[in-house]
């Protein structure tokens, strides 16, 4: 007997459903046999003639038949389907309004959201060699602050000399290059003189990165030192239209040099991890020099490109290598001195590397740039909430107003709807409100990116995104909600029973039990959002408004533009001075650096034990002028040339050195061998020199500027009264004074409030959720409440008729939503109070206390929001005349 | 009534499984067209049309019994609907209401 090709049935088996192969196959063989016995065909025709007749079988109606392909087959019905659902979204334009309104919300929230988690997976990916770029990080032994949980401590800073040690010891290096993202400097060029960012990269910057040059030849870039590369809008901003290539500029960043531009650059986009504006060779960098051959200097981020096919075991064990080659000496003698004891079997410190691709959410490793995953998971936990509410509204208010459909239902049965076909027919109701929703959702997004832009502190673009995925996303999302939302409500009203529906005489109240866990869910859902941006808003009012113990309002802060040197200190003096003749300035200090713009830690010895205190050079007018209380002691004298190495130390220092009597003590904090130290002359109350999210720890000011730093910026105390034109007073000196100087100023509150920016943005992010959360909750319950009161219109007329007061009908309507809201507040409050401890408040050192009156607050802004909302529709039908509601029957 | 439209080749399928009673299935119906009509169809024509009658409602079907032909795979018998039959009936009449139309064809001496 012969057989039909195995090859064809194998095929047929591969592209056909499973429950039509056995007949198809069944009626080939047949064929195939008759072919030979009764046509005679040879058997090579035959089985030629089997394969083709398989082939034909391949054909899109056989291969994609699938039995659930195509519920709404027949189409006449899916245009009655669409017929009765535009009515019925018609009829009810409340209820439709409500549901279009909180889905659409939630779609547009969860859009945003999607383009969020997008912006930073993104991130570094337009690199052509991305997979063989990596950023050199080091991870040491902390012995300065020990932490038992994670002892090492990382960072991408390292040495100035690895780049080129890297490129000559290390084969798999193909590429390399520093990169210091943020130093700052003044540009000038003619008559244009403004501080700008300046970035310090190496010649191979250009080859490695895919950042697209304008004009310059990346091969030539960078070989002269002088050379230098900006962006486009530095091009624009002193250039105009200009060519900017080969114009000569003078750039001071510690020291003013000569730069020829060299080329133009694009800037880099939002999403990537290198910043810059103007590029200038490293070599320019300022201690270069001092610090290229210093293995124990860590001032400069390291880029390498490695070569195709490197093995990234054997290049960890050649770093491991290297770093013992340059480092091993100075590392034993870290061991040796540390005063912290160090287990043999730890290393102090390794070379680690990071993907490019991957810095961006590598959170542990401090960057310019870097971010943290759970944003994102923040973010999409808060858009899930809200369509979450958004979908309970769908489904309570569908069984609610389900009375309405359920002639409709029995008549569809009666005639011979399936059950099956019911839930299509309710199901695709959903999906058509959903689709709905989705076209205002995308109206809102485009509405809304701007603001959440400013939010979130990105820049995404809708016009550079990628529209198919974006729309394919929503559409997504949308039928995900259409089907949630609708696939109670589809199998609840189409399990009525025609008889039933159909003889009447029934009430019109209806038990759709499910209904109010829901509302109980949704509302524990709002109260969450509601309690914990009570939480948040209470935490940042407490500190925004907190006494830092100083003051610092109407002070500016003015940077002397001079560098780390004595014209700095000059510059102070001169200032002053000049600034003395007007009288609605208060006075003028010199400081290293104003709160929040960097600070200076110096660590040391005492008995042994390993000490640290964070230090500001300043000069005797800084403590009036912050208005800083002294707990004993004195201010710095000018007069007292000893002043000059005495120290002001704070309270946490005291108790940190256990000093019974501080102004009798000394503190060798230079740890010099020959003498006893400085001398305290004085000590402050602390004062949250640093931000909130810290306790405060040991500081000390000093006057002496070799140690501790010149005074390279001013804080000038200005009258109150007329800001805004001692503002211009004092920009009109400064242009006279330093006219080659740029006026760089910000007021000191502005800063000090810039270290919560984040935990603003956060914020309002959450405001935002909670309002829209609450909106779109307030909206379910109005419509929940109008179907309830007109449900029991009746009872109420009767009730009327026998006596009943309008309070007591009012508490009967709204006693039930009121025992709601409670349950669900109680279900939230613990639940809220534990999330936002976790992930808030924990940030903070100086943190509210969560007593009850929070919780008070926000369970009576809940209950008042949900009685004012339910009120309308109880007030009204309390009001009603008896006999309009009654003369019916 | 409905818009529903048989074409050509729907028709001619429909008809043959209401010819073929209990022995209605793919093959069987290419067979009975050929030796009817002397018409060659193809077996994957007939059985996609058969499907979309399925869905039509217009025909069902159901798997035959096992038999050692065609190497033990069963058939998938299929039998008219009450719409099917309705929807042949119709078309009948409609296509003799419109022959009634013609006038008497008349040989021309």
């Amino acid at each position: 007997m012969h057989q039909p090709p195995t090859w064809a049935i194998h095929f047929l088996h591969w592209f056909c459903p499973d429950h039509l192969v056995e007949a198809i196959e069944g009626d080939l063989v047949e064929q195939f046999e008759e072919d030979l016995r009764i046509r005679q065909y040879t058997v090579r025709s035959a089985r030629v003639k089997f394969a083709w007749h398989v082939l034909r079988f391949f054909r899109p109606s056989i291969i994609l038949r699938n039995k659930i392909s195509n519920p709404f087959n027949r189409p006449a019905m899916i245009s009655n389907y669409v017929k009765v659902a535009s009515r019925n979204i018609r009829k009810q334009k409340l209820y439709s309004f409500i549901n279009a309104f909180g889905l659409s919300i939630g779609i547009a929230f969860c859009t945003l959201i999607y383009l969020f988690i997008e912006d930073e997976k993104s991130f570094d990916q337009f690199h052509a060699n991305k997979d063989r770029i990596f950023r050199m990080e080091e991870k040491s032994y902390d012995t300065w602050q020990q932490d038992p949980k994670n002892p090492y401590s990382r960072s991408a800073w390292l040495q100035t000399g690895l780049m080129k040690a890297m490129k000559d010891d290390l084969a798999e290096v193909e590429y390399a290059t520093r990169f210091n993202p943020d130093s700052r400097g003044i540009f000038r060029y003619q008559d244009k003189v403004f501080t700008e960012k300046l970035s310090y990269a190496d010649a191979d910057f250009f080859k490695m990165f895919s950042f697209r040059l304008i004009s310059g030849n990346p091969d030539k870039l960078f070989q002269n030192k002088s050379d230098a590369v900006i962006t486009l809008n530095i091009a624009k901003k002193y250039f105009g239209d200009e060519d900017p290539v080969g114009k000569t500029v003078l750039i001071d960043d510690e020291g003013e040099k000569s730069f020829t531009i060299a080329g133009v650059i694009e800037a880099p986009p939002a999403n990537s991890s290198l910043s810059f504006e103007i590029l200038l060779p490293q070599e320019n960098r300022p201690y270069y020099d001092r610090n290229v051959d210093n293995w124990g200097n860590f001032n400069t981020p390291t880029f390498v490109q490695l070569g195709q096919n490197v093995n990234l075991e054997t290049f960890k064990s050649n770093l491991a290598k290297m770093v013992d080659k340059h480092m091993g000496d100075r590392l034993e003698k870290w061991r040796k001195r540390s005063t912290v004891p160090i287990p043999d079997d730890v290393n102090m410190f390794e070379l680690e590397f990071t993907r490019i691709t991957e810095i961006h959410l590598k959170k542990e490793i401090g960057w310019h740039k870097v971010s943290d995953a759970q944003y994102s998971l923040i973010l999409g936990a808060i858009a899930i909430l809200i369509l979450i509410i958004a979908c309970i509204n769908y489904i309570s208010l569908a069984l609610t107003t389900s009375a309405a459909r359920r002639t409709e239902v029995g008549i569809r049965k009666v005639v011979g709807a399936q059950k099956n076909q019911l839930v299509y027919q309710f199901g695709f109701e959903s999906i058509l409100l959903a689709l709905i929703s989705m076209i205002i959702g995308l109206g809102l997004v485009v509405l809304f990116l701007p603001s959440f832009n400013g939010f979130t502190g990105k820049e995404i673009d809708l016009l550079q995104g990628d529209w198919i995925s974006l729309l394919g996303v929503t559409f997504g999302i949308t039928l995900v909600v259409g089907i949630i939302a609708g696939s109670y409500p589809a199998l609840f009203l189409s399990g009525f029973r025609p008889v039933q529906v159909l003889k009447g005489g029934f009430t019109s109240r209806l038990h759709a039990g499910f209904a109010k866990p829901l509302v109980v869910l949704q509302f524990a859902l709002s109260s969450f959002l509601i309690i914990s941006s009570v939480i948040m808003y209470r935490q940042m009012m407490y500190v925004t408004t907190k006494d830092l113990g100083y003051n610092k309002e109407q002070i500016v802060v003015i940077p002397t533009q001079k560098g780390w040197n004595e014209e700095s200190d000059r510059t102070v003096e001169q200032f002053r001075s000049r600034l003395a003749q007007e009288n609605d300035i208060v006075s003028v200090a010199g400081t290293s650096s104003s709160f929040n713009e960097g600070w200076s830690r110096y660590g040391y010895k005492v008995d042994g034990e390993q000490k640290s205190a964070y230090v500001y050079a300043v000069d005797p007018q800084y403590i009036p002028t912050l208005g800083i209380e002294l707990a004993m002691g004195r201010n710095f004298d000018p007069a007292i040339a000893s002043d000059s190495n005495a120290l002001i130390v704070n309270e946490a220092l005291v108790k940190d050195m256990k000093w019974k009597d501080p102004l009798n003590e000394y503190l060798n904090w230079e740890e010099d061998s020959l003498s006893k130290g400085s001398r305290i002359i004085g000590v402050t109350r602390d004062y949250n020199f640093r931000s909130l999210e810290s306790a405060v720890e040991p500081m000390f000011l000093s006057m002496n500027k070799e140690a501790t730093g010149h005074l390279i910026t001013m804080l000038v105390k200005i009258a109150p009264g007329n800001v805004p034109g001692t503002m211009e007073k004092i920009s009109k000196i400064w242009k006279e004074l330093y006219p080659d100087r740029p006026y760089d100023y910000s007021f000191l509150d502005d800063n000090v409030a810039k270290q919560y920016k984040s935990y603003q943005h956060w914020m309002s992010i959450m405001g935002l959720a909670t309002a829209f959360a609450v909106l779109i909750s307030c909206l379910g319950l109005f419509g929940l409440s109008g179907i309830n009161a007109v449900n029991r219109t009746k009872e109420i007329g009767i009730r009327k008729v026998m006596g009943a007061e309008l309070i007591n009908i009012f508490i009967l309507l709204n006693r039930q939503f009121v025992w709601l809201s409670l349950l669900a507040f109680i279900i939230a409050a613990p639940l809220s109070w534990y999330v936002i401890t976790n992930l808030f408040l924990k940030d903070f050192y100086a943190k509210i206390t969560i007593g009850w009156e929070l919780f008070a607050v926000s369970v009576l802004v809940g209950l008042v929001l949900a009685l004012v909302t339910v009120s309308y529709h109880a007030i009204k039908v309390a009001l009603s005349n008896p006999a309009d509601t009654l003369k019916y029957e | 009534m409905s818009k529903e439209y048989l074409g050509e080749f729907e028709e001619l399928v429909l008809t043959m499984v209401g010819i073929l009673q209990e022995e209605s299935y793919g093959n069987a119906i290419v067979e009975e067209v050929r030796k009817r009509l002397g018409r060659e169809v193809n077996l994957s024509a007939v059985h996609v049309t058969l499907y979309r009658l399925e869905d039509k409602g217009l025909v069902r079907s159901r798997m035959g019994g096992a038999t050692n032909a065609r190497g033990g795979r069963r058939k998938r018998m299929y039998q008219v609907t009450n719409a099917g039959l309705a929807t042949l009936r119709s078309m009948k009449e409609a296509r003799i209401d419109l022959w009634k139309l013609i006038p008497q064809l008349k040989f021309n001496y």
